[in-house]
């Protein structure tokens, strides 16, 4: 019995690999099938935009060239510079598979630190790996999902806005009571922007106007968005009715200036207003935050919020890595009660039938004796047998108890000579 | 009975107070269940207290009522606005208070008949429950204010992070006021009625002080409702309402002879 992860992730591929790696929901089950037919009693398949990674039950020998092969297929000619996917990846078994699923689950072992996005993502691929994931996977997959819930109640791993446009949506969180229902303006069209208005969206943030130099870009932009589209110069004027003003554009100069602002700003009175300043070179004059209630910040104010989550969240690794810990023995210990069981029941058959066949033999060769003594030896030879199997047994059923069953396991099935699949 | 529950009540208090401040020196803020636990014991085993202060009146007494409504109001701050930071000032005011009040000793009144009216009784918590209005516009507004700073600043440490929203701070000092003007005009008129209908004298002291109360929260509430006053401004204006009835009241109480009457 083992469990192997075989993969590539943020640390070991370039995001140009990782973007061939990156599986749709709809490609998983037949890279699966592939994987599996080379000899694997379960696969699960997890995908992101920062790793692919195959999580795969008893595999056989031949499985990693597999998978390898399934992955350099997918680089394609000249997709990884003549390399093969291998390497670009990595392979870890048992223990520390677990442990490294675990540590992917909590958001140990994702490029923001703490992320929660994985989680469910790890419940994605679960999901949708669940017909072939097969029953140890099931519950590995299960226990990641409350090793990571676990993580992040039980430590700061999760708190805070650690990386930039979630830290734009942190800023915001302290200006308004709650940001669902706010309307929200976009200026330019730049790609920090439209991943910041992502994440505001997702906290029901309505973006109501998109405005850009180009009106067709804006227009393109608000048309995926559902808001309207306007030219820069019809934008300044909305900045009185706006909550949040979301601006990136490529001008080599501060577009959002005093005088194109301030008059519609003053029409506010006392309602706040947050303009997130995402562009290089920044798009807003600083004289602008000294406007009443203008709350302006640049990205790297935001990238000051989330630099200083990130560095609360890195005091938080050592309690975190902890409960991996614990909850990898607590698992192991589970696998390995389940892969004793029928080693032991195929131990004792085989000891068993060796007592039987010598048992029938003795006799044999004793043809006078009475049955009252027949059984006797009979008694005498089970006993014997029960005498001789229980301190191994009991031994076998402590370690797996404590998770060091495997060597055990092993020695026994060598020197026994029980070849019998584990688990049939 | 009274000395051992207020004891305890400031031992509670005392105990929330650490538990809301521990965050701000950097260690993990403990559930919102544990500390709200403490606070409604605290509010429990005081209000056992109170209820046993005959004849309910002199500056003791007032500061313990004042301070269980301080403790009340920030465990509803907690619940309808996820204001913990409330408590900031809350915890230390109310523990302070109740403090005050064992070391002023919370003795019988010096006019016992007056005190065991329940039109009095009635008019005095009123009044002290729209004083704890009055000061919790001003927590609120003190709060806004130092969030306001720090994000105006771009300063985002444990204020930006423990603090809540500007808006809701805002909208707490809103309610506070808006509630606590209704309450200390019926505080007035019950006193109006002790004086005039129930034939108790009442010091000018006293009707200087709760005029004053009622004129100063009636002008934050028409600046807020009627002038739309928000934000800062609005802020601005609780806390200088709430600065001049404490002033006044300190001036009062400076010009009258004597620790245990209240004015």
């Amino acid at each position: 019995m083992s469990i192997t992860v075989l993969g590539a992730n943020h640390r070991t591929a370039p995001l140009e690999v990782r973007e061939r790696f990156a599986h749709t929901a709809g490609e998983v089950s037949q890279s699966l099938e592939r994987v599996l037919a080379a000899g694997a009693r379960g696969g699960v398949l997890l995908s992101t935009c920062n790793r692919t990674e195959f999580y795969l039950a008893e595999p056989d020998d031949a499985v990693p060239e597999a998978v390898w092969a399934r992955l350099s297929e997918r680089l394609g000619v000249g997709g990884g510079g003549g390399r093969s996917a291998s390497e670009y990846g990595y392979i870890q078994r048992d223990r520390d598979a677990v442990r490294h699923l675990y540590r992917v689950s909590a958001g140990l072992d994702s490029m923001i630190l703490g992320e929660a996005q994985i989680q469910g993502q790890v419940r994605e691929a679960w999901d949708v790996s669940k017909a072939v994931a097969g029953p140890v996977l099931h519950r590995l997959f299960q226990s990641a999902l409350l090793v990571g819930a676990r993580v992040r109640s039980e430590t700061g791993l999760a708190t805070g806005a650690a990386s930039a446009p979630s830290a734009a949506v942190a800023v915001a969180g302290k200006i308004f009571t709650q940001l669902a229902g706010r309307s929200a303006l976009i200026l330019g069209a730049g790609d920090i922007a439209e991943l910041a208005a992502t994440c505001l969206v997702s906290e029901g943030v309505r973006v109501t106007l998109v405005a850009n130099r180009t009106y067709e870009r804006a227009k393109a932009i608000a048309e995926e968005l559902g808001a309207r589209a306007l030219t820069l110069d019809e934008a300044w004027d909305h900045f009185g009715d706006c909550d949040i003003v979301l601006s990136s554009t490529a001008a080599p100069h501060a577009v959002v200036t005093w005088d194109r602002v301030a008059p519609a700003i003053e029409r506010r009175g006392g309602r706040p207003l947050c303009i997130l300043d995402l562009a290089v070179p920044r798009d807003v004059e600083p004289a602008v935050a000294q406007l009443e209630n203008v709350f302006l910040y640049d990205l790297d104010d935001l990238q000051a919020v989330a630099a200083h989550a990130a560095a609360e969240r890195r005091n938080d690794i050592p309690a975190a890595e902890r409960i991996v810990t614990e909850e990898v023995e607590r698992f192991w210990g589970w696998y390995g009660g389940l892969a004793v069981v029928p080693v032991l029941r195929e131990f004792r058959d085989r000891m068993e039938a060796v007592r039987a066949a010598e048992l029938e033999r003795t006799l044999r060769r004793l043809p006078h004796l009475r049955p009252e003594d027949r059984d006797q030896i009979e008694y005498f030879s089970q006993a014997l047998l029960n005498k001789f199997l229980h301190q191994p047994t009991v031994a076998l059923k402590e370690a797996a108890r404590a998770g060091r069953g495997y060597g055990l396991l092993d020695a026994l099935k060598r020197l026994f000579g029980l070849e019998r699949r584990d688990g049939t | 009975m009274v000395l051992t529950s207020h004891l305890a009540a400031l031992g509670l208090y005392a105990l929330a107070t650490v538990l809301v401040l521990a965050p701000f020196a950097g260690l993990r803020p403990l559930p919102r269940g544990l500390l709200l636990g403490v606070l409604i014991a605290g509010i429990a085993a005081h209000a056992l207290g109170v209820a046993r202060l005959t004849p309910f009146m002199g500056v003791a007494p007032t500061l313990s009522l004042l301070a269980l409504f301080l403790a009340l109001l920030q465990v509803a701050s907690e619940a309808a606005f996820r204001a913990s930071a409330v408590g900031v000032f809350t915890g230390p005011l109310a523990t302070g208070l109740i403090g005050l009040a064992l070391l002023i000793g919370l003795a019988p009144d010096v006019r016992p008949v007056v005190g065991r009216s329940p039109w009095s009784i009635l008019h005095i918590t009123v009044s002290i429950l729209g004083l704890a209005m009055l000061a919790l516009a001003f927590i609120a507004a003190a709060l806004y204010l130092l969030q306001f700073r720090e994000l105006k600043a771009k300063r985002f440490g444990q204020v930006f992070r423990l603090f809540p929203p500007l808006e809701r701070l805002d909208q707490l000092n809103h309610l506070s006021l808006v509630v606590g003007f209704p309450t200390v005009t019926l505080g007035v008129l019950l006193g109006f009625g002790v004086r005039y209908a129930g034939g108790v004298s009442v010091d000018a002291a006293q009707v200087v002080w709760g005029m004053l109360m009622w004129l100063v929260l009636g002008w934050a509430v028409g600046v807020r409702v009627v002038r739309r006053w928000a934000g800062r401004r609005a802020a601005f204006a609780s806390i200088a309402s709430f600065a001049a009835v404490l002033l006044v009241y300190l001036a009062l109480k400076l010009t009258t002879p004597g620790t245990q009457r209240f004015l």
